[in-house]
């Protein structure tokens, strides 16, 4: 009897063990299948892009600008406009700790923006300066692993606390062969959806994943945003000293 | 008229049963019958100023906006921020909401300590402040900026407001609830006011539904009661009530079936079909009780009298169709020509009721035999006072008559004191969230009614810009115009912060650079459209006197006709210049509608009495009684507006009747009896009568209206119910009074009369003490 009570003990702590491994291993995987993600967006040492900007309003109407892009690990950034002609020379340079500078050449003026300001729009488009900057989604949000689908995993991600977003929730879909982040619905502090940014053509530029197009739909004033990237350097080895103010004016 | 009344008694049995068929079949579709407060959506779609005021409304958000005020000593402190915030974050997330402002997300332009600049939001969500250095600091800022003081915060820093954009699409009512809802839960200690069309929406509704619950129970029992005390029979009361509530189900009946829903007036109209309605059956009944004395032969005197009282009853309910339907051509509100075109057919129907249905169970109920104990009480009361009535009229006619031209003169010198009122303010009591909301605005934050000016051109070139923000220094300038606000302010506003100064920049390259910052931003939807061919500037004004509201749409006609460039437009819309209409169109519809409803009915007076004279006298008391109500108006200062203007006609399609019913019964004793004072004497003893109870019942269903919520609807009833007073005594007095003194014609051959009515006095009095 009392073998038989120690046995089924034994058996009991024995599967709760492996039921708590196996439940780790989830959790892990949530983990581990965001870090990836994080990586393969992040992959690059330096990109120096040229990108399209289409601005679709609800009435589909669009408009088109040109931009230039410049961007060294995940903290140095620089923005030039490029067209339409009104708006060219118009610049964003973006260093670490949050330091911004904007120059506008009618003015030939460069001015420092403040930078709390990161839930408004960029430049007229449905990203905010949040969705811009490049930060590993690992960094801010606690994954969840919902379920895998059509060749993807999705996951739940909740903004870990003290962290300052107006997503109070991401359903992120992430592909199961590259763990490129192909989908983001993002959810507002009523639980509701009201942003969807989705990266389409992509493709294998030298050994690094890359999204061609992504879009940004904003659900309450609809309003769709489409960047295209036209052209791509990856790793040119983009020196430090492209980040200057002195550069924002050229 | 007779084969109507053959036919009707032929067949009575199916007139009762279709009637009751029909009843409910109209009964039944009431359940889809909607109520639409929303004055606005009754404005008239094709009139340009509509046109635009409502493309600003949907291209700009201009028009659906909904306002919360949060009240307190101090609007900076740590949990009013905080629940301004909350407030502000929760509303935009309703689907009905568009954008919303408020101190905590409103956009600012700033440049800080380091020289550098900040677009951003006034209070960072994510950080509210917290200690009082920060309230305190945040609080001297915004107050410092002219584009939050007196627009988002009160200069005293006690009242702050959220202004909620509603969508297009969105149901006004719903959302105001739905935001409503949201407020009530967070269990605020500052005090909360509700502005804005789409919350007055709501009280609107709600007061038209409790009118109509508190007004139509009062007024039924009100004309129980006149009927009781007038016909003493069971009969007497239920009848003319029946006729009434079933061609109110009719009239709503057909409203629902054809999808339109209730206003703000034709809420009334139940009221006025019953205090009008009424009337038609009161006479046929009073018909049957006096021709109908036995059950033997009943079938025949009931078609004898059936047919002999229809064609008064056509007429007068003719009349009365008349004066509603005065209002069906040229109204500019779609709302009062629905309201004259339903009214009338529920006139219709109240007469239809009353020579079919009515008769019907006249003709099978058992006969009421009059007692001679009844006759010698009934002749103790009123019929006593008509013949009291009648000495008076016989004794006095030139006194009466000069009187009655003393009044009319009185009255009409009293016309030029008349004003008008064309705010929908006005509607509601004092008292009232609404009117307490609107003080509080016009105090603190210069009144919300919008105007709105759309410009057309390169809004990205300076001369434009410029050319903007002058015209807003000139409404500015106009004292009462107040928050004059537009693109051109934002520009000026990052020029400066750029360190160019606060002006619009001379080169339309910094124009754009500055406007590339700006972009995206929710406000911008508000100010210009998305390819920058167009732009608004919004204000508000406080005041919608009529006076100054014309002076202004003239002044801001004559400096934007003073400018001279074909490069751009600036056009004129909002509020002010609707109100503008909406009064000049209360004159027009005034003067069109009296001078309508009385040629139609001089016509049918003419048509009745075979004369043109005849025709002209009986209109002498619709001109006592439009004289005393515009006497009215202008001396106890109940002003012109929506509903009121109603007055007149209708007054004259009621008042009409009272002439129609004495001329015909007195053209028929005349010529019976071939003498001036039997006549008159039997004609106020008979028709005479129903007229004062006509009078009371329907002067009374009027009165009910002063319980009414909406001012409007009071001030109308109080105007009918005086009218009808002036009218009933015009035709008991004045009328006869003409009658005797120009021995009209019309009425028969006064050849055979031999004396004057001087020495005929004497003999009236002979005869009826000798009746006694």
């Amino acid at each position: 009897m009392k073998k038989i009570i120690q046995r089924s003990l034994f058996l009991l702590l024995i599967s709760l063990f492996f039921a708590s491994l196996w439940a780790e291993e989830i959790q892990l995987t949530a983990v581990q299948i965001l870090g990836k993600a994080d990586d393969v967006i992040n992959a690059p040492q330096d990109q120096d892009l040229k990108i399209k900007l289409i601005l679709i309003d609800k009435k589909g109407k669009e408009k088109v600008r040109e931009m230039s892009m410049l961007q060294k690990g995940s903290d140095k950034r620089l923005v030039k406009f490029l067209s339409p002609a009104d708006q060219k020379g118009i610049a964003f340079l973006s260093l670490p700790d949050d330091v911004m500078y904007l120059y506008m050449p009618a003015f030939k003026k460069i001015r420092r923006i403040a930078s709390h300001v990161k839930n408004t729009k960029f430049a007229g488009t449905d990203f905010t300066y949040e969705d811009m900057e490049a930060v590993r989604y690992s960094d801010k949000y606690i994954p969840e692993f919902i379920e895998k689908k059509d060749n993807h995993f999705l996951l739940q991600l909740t903004p870990k606390e003290g962290i300052k977003t107006d997503y109070a929730k991401l359903i992120m879909w992430v592909r199961e062969d590259n763990f490129y982040i192909t989908k983001i619905e993002h959810y507002n502090r009523g639980d509701k959806l009201f942003k969807i940014m989705i990266r389409d053509k992509i493709e294998k530029i030298g050994e690094y994943w890359l999204a061609r197009e992504s879009e940004m739909q904003d659900l309450k004033s609809k309003h769709t945003t489409k960047m295209i990237i036209e052209e791509v350097k990856l790793d040119s080895e983009v020196s430090d000293d492209k980040f200057t103010k002195r550069n924002l004016e050229k | 008229m007779k084969k109507v009344a053959e036919l009707v008694i032929k067949f009575r049995i199916g007139i009762i049963i279709g009637t009751i068929l029909l009843t409910l079949f109209f009964g039944y579709s009431l359940k889809d019958l909607t109520i639409n407060p929303d004055i606005v959506s009754y404005f008239p779609k094709d009139d340009p100023v509509v046109e635009l005021f409502n493309y600003i409304g949907e291209e700009y958000g201009g028009n659906q906006i909904a306002i919360i005020a949060i009240e307190a000593d101090e609007i900076f402190q740590e949990d009013i921020i905080h629940n301004i915030q909350e407030i502000t974050s929760d509303i935009q997330m309703l689907d009905g909401v568009s954008y919303v402002t408020s101190i905590t997300n409103v956009l600012n332009i700033k440049d800080d300590e380091f020289g550098g600049i900040e677009i951003g939001k006034l209070i960072d969500e994510y950080e509210l402040p917290e200690s009082l250095e920060e309230l305190q600091e945040i609080k001297e800022y915004t107050l410092s900026k002219e584009m939050y003081k007196g627009r988002l915060i009160s200069e005293d820093s006690k009242t702050s407001l959220i202004v909620c954009r509603l969508d297009v699409e969105a149901d006004k009512i719903k959302t105001a609830h739905q935001i409503k809802e949201i407020i009530n839960k967070k269990d605020l200690t500052a005090k909360v006011f509700y502005g804005g069309i789409p919350f007055q929406l709501i009280d609107l509704s709600d007061i038209m539904l409790n009118d109509i619950n508190v007004l139509i129970p009062i007024i039924s029992i009100l004309i129980i009661l006149a009927l009781f005390f007038s016909f003493r029979s069971f009969r007497g009361v239920i009848l003319p009530l029946l006729s009434v509530a079933f061609s109110t189900i009719w009239t709503l009946g057909v409203m629902s079936l054809l999808n339109i829903p209730l206003t703000v007036i034709s809420n009334i109209i139940p009221v006025i079909l019953m205090a009008v309605g009424s009337a038609y059956s009161i006479h046929v009944i009073n018909k049957f009780n006096e021709s109908v004395v036995s059950n033997e032969n009943r079938i025949e005197q009931s078609k004898k009298a059936l047919g002999e009282i229809s064609i008064p009853v056509l007429l007068a309910s003719i009349t009365t169709v008349v004066g509603f339907a005065a209002f069906v051509f040229g109204a500019y509100l779609d709302m009062i020509r629905d309201f004259g075109l339903f009214s009338g057919l529920g006139i219709f129907f109240a007469f239809v009721i009353s020579i079919t249905f009515v008769p019907s169970i006249l003709s099978i109920i058992p006969v009421i035999k009059t007692s001679s104990k009844n006759e010698t009480n009934n002749k103790k009361g009123i019929i006593l006072f008509m013949d009291k009535i009648g000495v008076f009229v016989l004794k006095n006619e030139r006194i009466i008559i000069i009187c009655g031209i003393l009044f009319f003169v009185i009255c009409i010198l009293g016309i030029p004191k008349i004003q008008r009122s064309v705010d929908m303010l006005d509607y509601f009591k004092k008292g009232t969230n609404i009117r307490l909301t609107e003080r509080m605005m016009e105090h603190k934050f210069g009144g919300s009614i919008p105007i709105q000016i759309l410009v057309k051109g390169d809004i990205q070139d300076p001369v434009v810009l410029s050319e903007m923000k002058k015209f807003e220094d000139f409404l500015n300038g106009q004292g009462d115009v107040k928050n004059p606000q537009s693109i051109a302010d934002l520009i000026e506003e990052m020029n400066d912060v750029m360190g160019d100064g606060k002006v619009i920049p001379d080169s339309r390259e910094k124009i754009t650079n500055l406007w590339f910052l700006l972009e995206g931003e929710d406000v911008m939807s508000q100010l210009v459209n998305s390819d920058y061919t167009e732009a608004v500037i919004q204000a508000t004004i406080v005041s919608v006197n009529s006076k100054r509201i014309k002076q202004l749409v003239n002044d801001i006609k004559t400096y934007l006709d003073g400018m001279s460039s074909s490069d751009f437009t600036f056009t004129q819309t909002g509020m002010h210049i609707i109100y503008y209409k909406l009064d000049d169109s209360i004159m027009k519809s005034q003067v069109q509608s009296l001078i309508i409803a009385l040629i139609l009915i001089f016509l049918i007076m003419m048509f009745q009495m075979h004369s043109v004279s005849g025709g002209l006298m009986g209109l002498i008391p619709i001109f006592f009684t439009l004289a005393s109500i515009f006497g009215v108006m202008g001396y106890f200062k109940i002003p012109l507006d929506i509903a009121t203007v109603l007055v007149g006609s209708i007054s004259i399609g009621i008042g009409i009747d009272y002439s129609i019913h004495f001329i015909n019964r007195f053209k028929k004793e005349f010529q019976q009896n071939h003498n001036e004072l039997e006549a008159l004497s039997k004609t106020l003893e008979t028709t005479g009568r129903a007229i004062v109870i006509n009078v009371i019942t329907v002067m009374l269903g009027f009165l009910v209206l002063i319980f009414a919520n909406l001012i409007p609807l009071q001030r109308f009833g109080i105007l009918v119910a005086i009218t009808m007073i002036g009218s009933g005594i015009g035709a008991i007095t004045l009328l006869p009074a003409v009658i005797l003194i120009t021995k009209a014609k019309f009425v028969g051959d006064w050849s055979e009369i031999k004396n004057g009515i001087f020495d005929k006095t004497n003999s009236v009095i002979k005869k009826t003490k000798l009746k006694k």
